[in-house]
């Protein structure tokens, strides 16, 4: 497979000097006349670090808004899990930062699947980010003179990412939400909390609004615009164990998909390798820690497989730090997919810890010893707190187990530089979009992402389409609102109408274990050929056995977990084929044919060096894969070596 | 409440069940006899409800999400306690070993008139949305902050800030006091954006428009007990509430145009 | 004009305000009402008594606007105090089924409705029955006093009240300093000893007359 420039995929990609390609494409954008703002709908579905930035953006700028959002609030999307920080290229430590070398470090972080011209923005704005999250109040972490504290995060050598204790994503995530609620009170947004959104109205070829079910009463409601803006996160759960939070789903993104969107790089996964392991079968999320542990922590297993010994009965020299074995220079420092693999290999080699041998040791033995426990406790005091109450082990005095867990998809709907899909009308911002991060992300990268995406691209961007294409005006009264709702509702009447014997989370836990074994850590051809005979069969027996109690015209649970298995079932699918497509190993995404030979991912640039965007086809339909290829001007395409 | 931990325990439930917001409710029972003792209280009612579809009930209505303690949507009344009485705990991470085999345990839900149930054990907490609407912001347009750094707060402000921001809206303050009073998510908010020298210049209108919607939203008044400060997962200070108090005070009689 | 007063002043907060500045005024006619007290232990036959209550009295059309004035305090704090306590009760029309407390909230906090309204029972046998509105105790002053407290019925219900009084200030008073909005870490803990031992002070205070006068008064003279 050469890569060859699919016509439906035109980035819009600026050209000329790096620096000034964001400068040059806002001049370029049309602008909306501001007396006109007001006149233009947007409906914002989503309402995490991207969906809240952008909602109370655009109201500020005077669009009049409609946000709906799946929980019982604004303030409880996902984001407000992050734990560790946000970056941004200050270089208020003096060492050495700088917009470029973000840029730099994103794009090889990446492992070389981004799109140059979107890191280079996103690194520019990252310092806009941190003004403006101060400025309405997030309280980051300070020194002592008042100025702003970094900490160095994630591997990186710089210290570049600023932080509000171990809650740095609660704070983000509420000062959006506060300028959210802003206008919410000041009428220029519309709230709807408890809606779910389950399917995009496309009229003459533009999309025009969405059909979304009230969660409360079950009543299916039409939401028209001039522009929707899906912000909805990313898709971890297809996995069913995943640090995301229970709600978090595909079915918004997918069925824009079914649209005519098309779906980039569904299989590039993160796999975070600092989680809490599963403890047994009725385990229904993972935890994370962050990252920040393996600052101190140091993580090794028994030389000796099968060493059941208690952690403190392994002498020093019977336990192997294997990261720091393998990679002398960054040691517990290597990314997350580096260290999620080598976790993984050690406890396929058999010489995993724990009751399931499924774990791995992060011992703070050492760290103790020389900084004293207050200062540990200091540091990561509330970690320390979380695995106690989860595990009920203390680990102040024997180590942590850990293991890697599902838990930031980089995949996602493809997105131009605008950030619009390839339905005109439609944009994506945040983990939904598969724009900035490449085949790996960073840490600290997320944050940057979604608030970048949402206060400061999108309220240009979308002023392009507003003024540069001629909008008919449609309210929900028009019939093709009438057709996709009789559409959802035929669909979740089928649902309903199955009443078989096992319950959808039963279903979506085998549907997790398929993935997880197949299209999890490690890839191969045969096993992905082989996953995609059982999605479609458990695709089938979901349609056939599933059990939702109750009705549709009520607060149904159930029903609505049901909903976002069935998308899964489907989704699942195209992973594992894009997962078969691309032949070489690249940041999360792991094929076990194309490894060196000490075992290390082996990219193919010649053949891979594009984003894959899928067409939907049908869904017993072979979907259509478009490329987009990839330019590196600016960072030279290196093998990534952290030895 | 911890006892030695069996293998598997066998737990009472009795839990409240009510179909919509304008039906009457009930306790109903259930019996679990393999309850792991790792398993998180939520991980428990996931059992359950597993269980009773598969026996063709209606499974537990009960909010939840994030599932390690940050969302703040779960929101279940345990034994008469908010989040289940482990300090500094929300139910997500309220786990079995907590409890002691064959005790019977009363699940309710957030009771309030503020917050009327929507079924089961699931409650309608937009009340504080609606109040955070009214003033619990920094009027700041996106695109008109100066460098971060152009205002230095001190450390300890920070921290102070910090802590009351802490809170994730869950709405125990309101469920453990026994006037249903919104006073320490109002205060944490109020204090927390009043602290920091970005939030000075609006801080009157802040509190006076926060307190004029919580009363609105038919809350009790503040007796000062703490219960909300004992069942706060975040562990958020009732200073809280004193400094929210005093800027009342302060802002009725300074402000020009406001009340 | 005052708009804006009336409404910071029935806002939740204005209430709990209200009553708290009411509530601390009456903590103040507590101390001035114990040091007036003492005086009975001054002599034997009741003359440092009677002279303070003379005092008093020469103040004469001042001391009726003295006692309308706390009369009125006293209204205030009782009016808002039904209207706070039926609010709360409003605030939670379907109650729990199980209710435990995690300790923080005290038997004192719990019970201040009820403390509050035993003391007024208190009040009106002490102001209208025994003292006040009774026309022995303004011809005979100490001695009236002294007859009244030294009955056993009578010494266990004042001492009675005393405990429960206590019981409302333990806290009363620390409240109070929370609701006008005094809180530090560093004042804290004091305002908390301070408030215990104002409780202590007021019901030992007051309730040593009784113990007194029916244990080690003699009787007689006066």
């Amino acid at each position: 497979m050469v890569t060859a420039a699919s016509p439906r995929l035109e980035s819009k990609s600026p050209t000329g000097p790096i620096a000034d390609r964001w400068d040059k494409h806002r001049f370029e954008l049309k602008l909306v006349n501001p007396a006109n703002k007001r006149r233009f709908h947007v409906v914002v579905v989503g309402t995490g670090l991207a969906g809240a930035s952008a909602a109370a953006s655009l109201a500020e700028l005077g669009y009049d808004v409609t946000s709906l959002c799946i929980q019982d609030s604004p303030r409880r999307a996902h984001s407000i899990a992050a734990q560790g920080g946000i970056n941004a290229a200050k270089n208020y430590p003096n060492d050495g930062d700088s917009i470029y070398r973000l840029f730099y470090d994103t794009v090889k972080g990446g492992d070389f699947r981004a799109r140059e011209s979107n890191v280079y923005r996103l690194a520019q704005i990252s310092n806009n980010i941190i003004d403006q999250c101060a400025a309405q109040g997030v309280p980051f972490a300070r020194e002592y003179g008042g100025v702003l504290a970094n900490r160095s995060f994630g591997g990186a050598q710089v210290s570049r990412t600023f932080y509000a204790r171990g809650q740095t994503g609660q704070q983000l995530l509420l000062g959006a939400y506060s300028a959210l609620m802003r206008q919410v009170g000041a009428g220029k947004v519309k709230m709807y909390p408890r809606r779910e959104m389950l399917d995009l109205v496309v009229i003459d070829g533009v999309a025009r609004g969405i059909v979304a079910r009230n969660l409360v009463t079950g009543a299916y409601e039409r939401y028209a615009g001039d522009a929707v803006v899906l912000c909805t996160g990313g898709y971890s759960n297809v996995f069913f164990l995943s640090t995301n939070a229970k709600s978090c789903n595909v079915t918004a993104g997918w069925r824009c998909t079914k649209r005519g969107a098309f779906f980039a790089n569904p299989c590039f996964t993160q796999i975070h390798p600092t989680c809490i392991p599963v403890s047994g079968e009725y385990q229904a999320k993972l935890t994370l820690m962050s990252e920040s542990l393996r600052n101190d922590g140091r993580v090794w297993v028994p030389r000796s497989a099968g060493d059941k010994r208690p952690a403190i009965d392994v002498p020093e020299g019977e336990r192997d730090y294997y990261l720091e074995r393998r990679y002398p220079s960054f040691g517990n420092l290597v990314p997350r997919d580096v260290a999620s693999r080598a976790a993984k290999e050690r406890c396929d080699a058999g010489f995993g810890v724990g009751r399931t041998g499924q774990a791995v040791f992060l011992d703070f033995r050492d760290a103790i010893a020389r900084d004293g426990e207050d200062v540990i406790r200091k540091k990561y005091g509330n970690l320390f707190q979380m695995y106690e109450k989860i595990t009920d082990e203390n680990p102040y005095r024997q180590p942590m187990r850990i293991y890697p867990a599902p838990h930031y998809t980089m995949g996602g709907v493809w997105v131009d530089y605008n950030l619009e899909s390839t339905v005109p009308g439609l944009f994506v911002l945040g983990e939904a979009n598969f724009s900035d991060h490449g085949a790996n992300r960073l840490g600290a990268s997320a944050l940057m992402q979604g608030l970048a995406d949402g206060y400061f691209v999108i309220p240009y961007t979308i002023g392009g389409h507003l003024a540069g294409r001629k909008l008919e005006p449609v309210d929900t009264g028009h019939p093709a609102f009438g057709d996709v709702e009789t559409e959802v509702r035929e669909r979740t009447d089928r649902l309903l109408a199955v009443d078989g014997r096992r319950t959808a989370e039963n279903l979506h836990r085998e549907l997790g274990r398929i993935m997880w074994d197949y299209c999890g850590m490690g890839r191969n051809a045969d096993g992905l050929r082989g996953a995609v005979e059982k999605i479609r069969a458990l695709r089938a027996e979901f349609w056939e056995n599933v059990r939702i109690p109750g009705g549709t015209n009520e607060f149904n649970q159930t029903l609505e977990y049901a909903g976002r298995v069935a998308d899964f079932m489907e989704f699942a699918e195209l992973m594992v084929e894009d997962a078969l497509a691309r032949e070489e190993s690249c940041g999360g995404h792991f094929r076990e044919e194309h490894q060196t030979e000490e075992g290390e991912a082996r990219r193919n640039d010649e053949e891979f060096t594009h984003a894959a965007a899928w067409e939907f086809q049908g869904l017993d339909e072979k979907a259509t894969i478009h490329l987009e290829p990839l330019d590196f001007e600016h960072v030279k395409l290196t093998q990534r070596s952290y030895k | 409440m911890s006892g030695a931990n069996p293998d598997t325990m066998r737990i009472t439930l009795k839990v409240w069940r009510q179909k919509d917001t304008d039906a009457a409710g009930s306790f109903k029972t259930y019996y679990l006899h393999d309850v792991s003792p790792d398993m998180s209280f939520l991980e428990m009612l996931d059992v359950l409800n597993d269980r009773l579809i598969q026996t063709g009930d209606e499974p537990v209505a009960f909010d939840h999400d994030c599932r390690e303690g940050i969302c703040g949507m779960c929101s279940l009344v345990i034994n008469g306690q908010a989040h289940g009485g482990d300090a500094g705990t929300t139910v997500c991470q309220l786990h079995m070993r907590r409890f002691a085999d064959g005790q019977t345990i009363h699940v309710e839900p957030w009771r309030a008139n503020a917050f009327p149930v929507v079924r089961d054990l699931v409650v309608d907490r937009s009340a504080f949305d609606r109040i955070m609407a009214a003033g619990g912001f920094i009027s700041v347009h996106t695109g008109s902050a100066p460098d971060a750094n152009a205002i230095p707060i001190p450390q300890e402000t920070a921290e102070q800030a910090m802590d009351a921001a802490a809170c994730i809206g869950c709405g125990a303050c309101v469920a453990a006091c026994p006037n249903s009073a919104a006073m320490l998510f109002v205060s944490a908010k109020v204090s927390h954006l009043g602290r920091l020298p970005q939030g000075k210049a609006e801080k009157d209108r802040r509190v006076v428009a926060m307190v004029q919607a919580m009363d609105a939203e038919g809350f009790g008044n503040c007796t000062n007990h703490f219960e909300c400060e004992a069942a706060c997962p975040k562990e958020i200070s009732v200073e809280n509430i004193a400094t929210m108090n005093r800027e009342f005070l302060v802002a009725s009689f300074r402000s020009r145009d406001l009340g | 004009m005052l708009r804006w007063l009336g409404n910071a002043l029935s806002s939740s907060i204005g209430k709990k305000i209200l009553m708290a500045l009411t509530g601390l005024f009456l903590v103040v006619f507590l101390a001035e009402h114990i040091l007036g007290n003492l005086t009975l232990y001054k002599d034997a036959d009741g003359t440092a008594f009677n002279d303070y209550k003379h005092t008093l009295e020469s103040f004469g059309p001042l001391l009726k606007v003295a006692e309308i004035g706390l009369f009125a305090v006293f209204a205030a704090h009782i009016v808002l105090a039904l209207k706070l306590a039926l609010e709360n009760r409003e605030a939670r029309k379907q109650k729990y089924a199980v209710r435990a407390h995690r300790g923080k909230a005290t038997a004192a906090s719990l019970s201040m409705l009820i403390t509050g309204s035993l003391v007024l029972v208190y009040l009106f046998k002490h102001v209208v029955i025994d003292f006040r509105f009774n026309s022995a105790y303004h011809e005979a002053p100490a001695a009236t006093v002294k007859e009244t407290l030294s009955k056993p019925s009578n010494a266990t219900f004042y001492v009675l009240a005393m405990a429960i009084l206590g019981l409302h200030l333990a806290h009363g008073f620390r409240s109070a300093f929370q609701s006008i909005g005094a809180s530090h870490p560093k004042l804290d803990p004091l305002l908390e000893i301070a408030g215990t031992a104002v409780a202590v002070l007021f019901a030992v205070g007051f309730a040593t007359f009784p113990i007194y006068f029916l244990f080690f008064w003699t009787g007689g003279a006066s």
